[in-house]
């Protein structure tokens, strides 16, 4: 689904990447790599093909646009340091484009690990008239894009019939993004008349309307 | 001694006491004597403690004839019991005889409840013998040398085994004795049980099918039959009764007036919530009643249940409010009456809880049936004829409970390591075992060692080690310690210590329900009103509430449980006489309630199948009614929405009680369709039973406890409980990354084969079917909701089925405004 935010265009992707068409960047929220790494080490015992599903999804939504540029919006690595970081850095060796990442509360990991693979790291970014951060932040005359909250919407209809899915949420200077990793769960938020809800409908982005 | 010396000095002792051996004790004694293993049939209250201590004291007498003066050090027999509050009881029958013939034993208690000086105390001198859970057992498997503590074992006694038998405690008893059986092999193996449906299979289970311990074993029945009689207490007027109900308080008249008859009332209600309302409204009402009562479940503090039981036993309680807490237990010689409120599911509760009251010989056992809403009195009404035919339910034992046996197996490599050619040859002669192949056991063994089949590139995982001789063991102090601590087959839902700010333990509410407190709420718990002051450290700390602020009763989320085989028989035959001329009190009692029903609809007789459809605010309901208990409605709702939803895209919401289920949409069911599709067929029902996006649901929370009792997931340490949140989100995770990556895990499949044989009943289920194929369809199209539909459409609890694709469903629903 294309939106227009500040005569700027975006494409919203049904994993929960957004593509800004202008500035060719593909902007990801919360990854929370190595999650499942760290539930390894607590004693789960968890297959290593799992740990392989978010690079496939990354590597999926890179081939559908030609992006020049990957700003992570926080929340990249969910833990300390260990086995799937290796594998991280692998794939970064693997892909062109050049990464930034917005810092996030989980981001504990030494600032030197990003450097060594060409990372940039900053705290919030400021492109034209758009604010990046990890935290949603308002701020006058820039419009926020940021994650963290990982936002999710429920729906009721005839029937007692119950839905909740993971959403773009919009107000009007924001869009808070959905969490891209597997294994995390949803805040839930209820719209007010100016919002707009775009939501994950597998494999298609639905606005959601009032 | 010879037998007769023997024999002459048990009857001396029950004359000393007035009493007379019964039959059946004297068979158990031979057969003991006699070195035979069994199982003993007979209820609580009956002398069977008696029956088993006596030759296990007479075998020792026999073996060392100057034990008046010469004292054999050793473990001489291990008396399992399910329930830590019946060891007291069964220690001091012990001491009795003990202390009367002079014999120097001595006895102990093991169990959660023993201190860890004792425990230590017991590891260097093991009493004679040994009262202890089947948890407590097997951490005796876990410690180091246990085949040498043992080794001089000559018996074991399974107290209660029908409660264990359906059970995975069931389960870690047959490993136990698989084990024992081995390292001592002179031990007989005993077990004690209460009549149910199966009592032939139970000594199998417990003694090992086709084992050489089963051929030379018995099976003695005590043939004691107690008088019952039931009662059901119906208003004066029918109009006032509910049509959905729950608690069933507008009757709590005509229960003060039965607790006023009698010298102790014992009330039991099937949910712990139930139980503090009906205190809590008995409280307001009978103000008189107010130190003469109290209350009794799974959540309030130990040192208050002690309390109440002592109380009860010393005539101090006029009324005591309960929860299957007090289906087992000591016996309490003042109770003279029992209530039941609201269905018990099965018959063999129903009579175990009317056992309760009137103890002594030759007494009558009294209880009333208190039904919480109208469609219940045919509960009632069966009940009453289960009764007079004694018809009991079976309990059906678990088959290939992966998660037990690995944690068996790390018990084992805890203690002294194992070797896997020796101990498969024990799991493989267990009942539940019965058909592991050797592909199933490596399965397992690499399971332990590495983990899983696809982990070899990690090395953080290892539990269980190999060693150079080839056996395995856990060497690690903290894994070691940790399985310990997690060892058990009983998951219980995290709770929260309730503690007042003062200092002073109450009980424990399950997490959810702390969730939805703020500071400075107010609950009752307890029978008290408790403000909430802050939840920290997984410890809920309160004060004692304003008497005036708003409070709320504490619920607990617990499975709910379905109406038995037998019930669900006897259910029907009810009702089809509710068309007939013979009606009991109960049924006249409910014609009112059949007029309303017959005025939209029909009251079903054994040849009709009845479905009723009708619109409401909500939207089109359908419901279905075949009155076959809880779970197998939820089985048949799940595949009749699937079946459906692949004529045509649809969504439903389901929702199912015992005597039916409701599939309801936002747009009609095209009824005719079902009809002319055969969708009532017994084809292809495990096909679309796994099909049916429900299964993998209820496999998911099934795979909870199985990933718990296997050790994969951890649960803290004492005192400091991991939350469920993160426990739930764990097993979760580990649930879709074995069905995404590695199907064919055993653990995983295990919760899809519980699912569907424990909790869907697929046998049963087919059962069901084929009834409803004989049966003709009755399809009712109806204006509004009738009375039999109404418990099921009420009902909040739903899952739901689509074929439609979200996109579509999203066009039609609006965002939703709760939380």
């Amino acid at each position: 689904m294309k939106i227009t935010i500040n005569n700027q265009k975006f494409v919203l992707h049904s994993c929960g990447a957004a593509y800004w068409e202008e500035k060719k960047i593909l902007l990801i929220s919360d990854l929370h790599l190595g999650k499942v790494s760290h539930f390894r080490k607590h004693g789960m015992p968890i297959p290593e093909k799992a740990v392989q599903e978010n690079f496939n999804r990354l590597n999926n939504v890179l081939e559908l646009f030609d992006a020049e540029t990957i700003i992570f919006l926080g929340d990249l690595f969910h833990s300390k340091i260990n086995n799937e970081w290796n594998f991280f850095a692998d794939w970064t060796k693997t892909i062109l484009q050049r990464i930034i990442l917005i810092e996030g509360n989980h981001d504990i990991i030494s600032k030197k690990y990003y450097t060594v693979l060409n990372i940039e790291i900053y705290s919030e970014l400021i492109i034209d008239d758009f604010l990046l951060t990890h935290h949603p932040t308002e701020r006058e005359n820039l419009f926020n894009f940021c994650g963290h909250i990982h936002p999710g919407i429920k729906l009721k209809g005839l029937g007692k019939q119950f839905l909740s899915l993971s959403c773009f949420f919009r107000k009007t200077n924001q869009m808070i993004f959905p969490a891209f990793g597997e294994f995390t769960g949803n805040y839930y938020l209820t719209p007010t008349e100016n919002d707009k809800v775009y939501a994950l409908a597998k494999g298609e982005i639905i606005e959601i309307k009032n | 001694m010879n037998r007769d010396e023997l024999y002459t000095i048990a009857e001396n002792w029950f004359h000393d006491q007035g009493w007379k051996a019964f039959p059946f004790q004297t068979q158990t004694w031979t057969a003991f004597l006699q070195g035979k293993n069994g199982l003993l049939n007979a209820p609580t209250g009956s002398g069977k403690t008696y029956a088993l201590w006596f030759p296990i004291v007479l075998d020792y007498m026999k073996k060392n004839p100057n034990y008046k003066t010469k004292h054999k050090p050793g473990l001489k027999a291990i008396w399992i019991t399910p329930l830590r509050a019946l060891s007291v009881e069964i220690k001091q029958a012990a001491e009795r005889i003990l202390n009367d013939l002079d014999t120097q034993m001595t006895v102990g208690i093991r169990s959660g409840d023993t201190s860890q000086s004792e425990r230590t105390k017991q590891s260097k001198k093991m009493p004679d013998l040994l009262v202890t859970t089947p948890e407590s057992l097997q951490l005796l498997l876990a410690s180091k040398e246990f085949a040498k503590t043992f080794a001089s074992c000559s018996a074991i006694v399974v107290d209660e085994w029908h409660e264990l038998l359906g059970t995975k405690r069931g389960v870690q008893m047959e490993l136990a004795l698989s084990r024992l059986k081995k390292v001592a092999p002179k031990m007989r193996i005993w077990g004690i049980s209460a009549t149910i449906g199966n009592l032939e299979l139970a000594q199998q289970v417990l003694l090992g099918l086709n084992s050489e311990t089963y051929q030379n074993s018995v099976l003695i029945k005590a043939h004691i039959n107690k008088k019952i009689k039931v009662l059901s207490i119906l208003p004066d007027k029918m109009d006032s009764y509910p049509w959905r109900g729950h608690m069933g308080l507008h009757l709590i008249d005509e229960v003060a007036k039965i607790v006023r008859k009698s010298k102790t009332t014992l009330i039991f209600t099937n949910v712990r919530s139930a139980c503090e309302m009906w205190f809590q409204a008995i409280l307001e009402k009978y103000p008189e009643f107010a130190g003469d009562m109290a209350m009794h479940h799974g959540s309030i503090s130990r040192e208050t249940r002690l309390w109440v039981e002592n109380a009860i036993r010393n005539e101090e309680l006029k009324v005591v409010v309960c929860t299957s807490s007090l289906d087992l237990g000591v016996d309490f010689a003042p109770v003279e009456t029992i209530i039941q409120v609201g269905g018990p599911k099965g018959v063999a509760r129903f009579l175990q809880r009317a056992g309760r009251s009137g103890h002594q010989p030759g007494k009558e056992s009294v209880i009333y049936f208190l039904a919480t809403h109208a469609i219940e009195l045919i509960e009632a009404s069966a009940l009453k004829k289960a009764v007079a035919k004694t018809i009991v339910e079976d309990r059906i034992p678990y088959l290939n409970s992966w998660d037990v046996l690995v944690q068996y197996l790390n018990t084992l490599a805890v203690s002294d390591g194992f070797f896997p050619d020796e101990i498969f040859e024990e799991v493989r002669q267990t009942f539940c075992y019965q058909n592991i192949t050797k592909e199933n056991w490596n399965w397992i063994l690499n399971f332990i060692t590495n983990g899983s089949q696809s982990l070899r590139a990690y090395d953080e995982y290892k539990k269980v080690e190999i060693e150079e001789d080839g056996r395995f063991k856990i060497n690690s102090r903290l894994i070691a310690m940790h399985h310990r601590m997690q060892i058990g087959t009983i998951v219980g839902d995290a709770s929260l210590n309730v503690k007042f700010l003062s200092g002073g333990y109450i009980g424990n509410i399950e997490e959810w329900f702390a969730s939805k407190l703020q500071p400075g709420d107010v609950f009752t718990f307890a029978g008290k009103r408790l403000e909430l002051f802050r939840v920290k450290n997984m410890q809920v700390l309160v004060r004692k509430a304003d008497p005036k602020k708003e409070s709320r009763t504490v619920s607990w989320m617990g499975g709910r449980m379905a109406l038995s085989v037998q019930m669900s028989e006897l259910l029907r035959e009810e009702l089809y006489a509710a068309n007939s001329d013979d009606l009991t009190p109960e049924l006249k009692a409910l014609q009112p309630i059949f007029a309303r029903q017959r005025k939209e609809s029909i009251v079903p007789s054994d040849d009709e199948f009845l479905i009723e459809t009708f619109k409401t605010r909500e939207g089109y309901h359908a419901v279905f009614y075949l009155f076959e208990g809880r779970f197998v409605h939820e089985a048949l709702a799940s595949i009749l929405s699937y079946r459906i939803s692949l004529l045509f895209p649809i969504t439903f919401s389901l929702a199912y009680n015992d005597y039916g289920f409701e599939l309801l949409s936002d747009q009609e069911i095209d009824m005719q369709s079902v009809f002319d599709n055969n969708l009532f067929s017994t084809e292809y029902v495990h096909h679309d039973l796994q099909k049916s996006l429900n299964l993998t649901e209820m496999a998911r929370r099934k795979f909870r406890d199985i990933a718990v009792i296997a050790g994969l997931v951890f649960t803290g340490m004492p005192g400091r409980p991991v939350k469920t949140k993160h426990l739930q989100s764990g097993s979760q995770l580990l649930f879709e990354v074995f069905r995404d990556y590695e199907p064919d895990n055993l653990l995983l499949q295990q919760a899809y084969s519980e699912t569907i044989e424990h909790q869907l009943e697929e046998g049963r289920l087919i059962q069901a079917l084929e009834r409803v194929n004989k049966q003709t369809i009755v399809w009712k199209q109806c204006k509004k909701p009738t009375p039999f539909s109404f418990p099921i459409i009420t009902d909040r609890l739903r899952e739901k089925l689509s074929s439609e694709t979200l996109a579509e469903r999203i066009k039609k629903m609006t965002a939703s405004y709760m939380k």
